[in-house]
């Protein structure tokens, strides 16, 4: 009886925060959650940070912290895994692939610490972009 | 409305109760059983009400292994919208 319980008990153990993850945590304006090992297929996972301002005044202050110049649909840079407001190259490794959504005044922060993550983070996005379009289409 | 019980309602009661009791009286094993099964089950009820909080966190379909967040109360629906919150940002 107390085996399955010590199991659960070590599987459901704290998740190590990252500092990006603990920079923002203390901010009363914002919602910041860590999924570590988001699935995005069979074989590659990632961890992610997700920032989600609880007003425009927190996502207008969040936009220029890291230093989001649009204010429209999607914008996405890939950013220095200390300072993720730094955009570096896109072959550096490891970083942050940075999305912001405007709409949903959500940014998402998935680690990329091998080519293999983002060719299949790309691979997901496109999947998910052909499925919605799908979803559109069959709307009409 | 009222139900009245027929004769053949009340036989029946008193050879179930009459049943029950001589299980008890004569059976000492049948009795044993039964506190075994309820004990079995009461084991099963905490278990339960222990282990609830824990399939969040190990729930497969969520697509993740774990996730942790600055709010310190959140319900099962914020942990369904920050999924969404994945989700929505990928579809766009």
């Amino acid at each position: 009886m107390l085996l399955p319980l010590l199991v659960l008990v070590a599987c459901s153990r704290e998740v190590e925060e990252t500092p990006l993850y603990r920079q923002y945590a203390s901010r009363a304006d914002l919602t910041v959650a860590q999924v570590a090992g988001f699935q995005l297929n069979d074989s590659v996972k990632v961890d992610v940070v997700i920032l989600v301002a609880d007003d425009s005044v927190a996502w207008q202050s969040l936009k220029e912290e890291l230093d989001i110049r649009t204010s429209e649909g999607v914008t996405s840079w890939m950013g220095n895994i200390d300072h993720p407001q730094q955009r570096v190259k896109r072959s550096e490794r490891p970083a942050w692939r940075a999305m912001a959504v405007h709409g949903d005044m959500t940014v998402a922060f998935y680690r990329m610490d091998d080519n293999m993550q983002y060719e299949a983070l790309v691979d997901y996005q496109m999947e998910n972009i052909k499925r919605s379009e799908t979803d559109k289409k069959e709307l009409k | 409305m009222e139900h009245k019980m027929t004769f053949d309602d009340l036989w029946e009661q008193e050879e179930r109760q009459a049943l029950k009791k001589r299980l008890l009286h004569e059976y000492p094993a049948w009795k044993r059983h039964r506190a075994r099964r309820r004990a079995l089950a009461a084991i099963a009820l905490m278990a339960v009400v222990v282990l609830a909080p824990f399939t969040i966190h190990l729930s497969p379909s969520r697509g993740y292994d774990s996730v942790c967040c600055n709010r310190t109360t959140f319900p099962e629906s914020h942990w369904v919208d920050l999924s969404a919150a994945i989700l929505t940002i990928q579809t766009i």
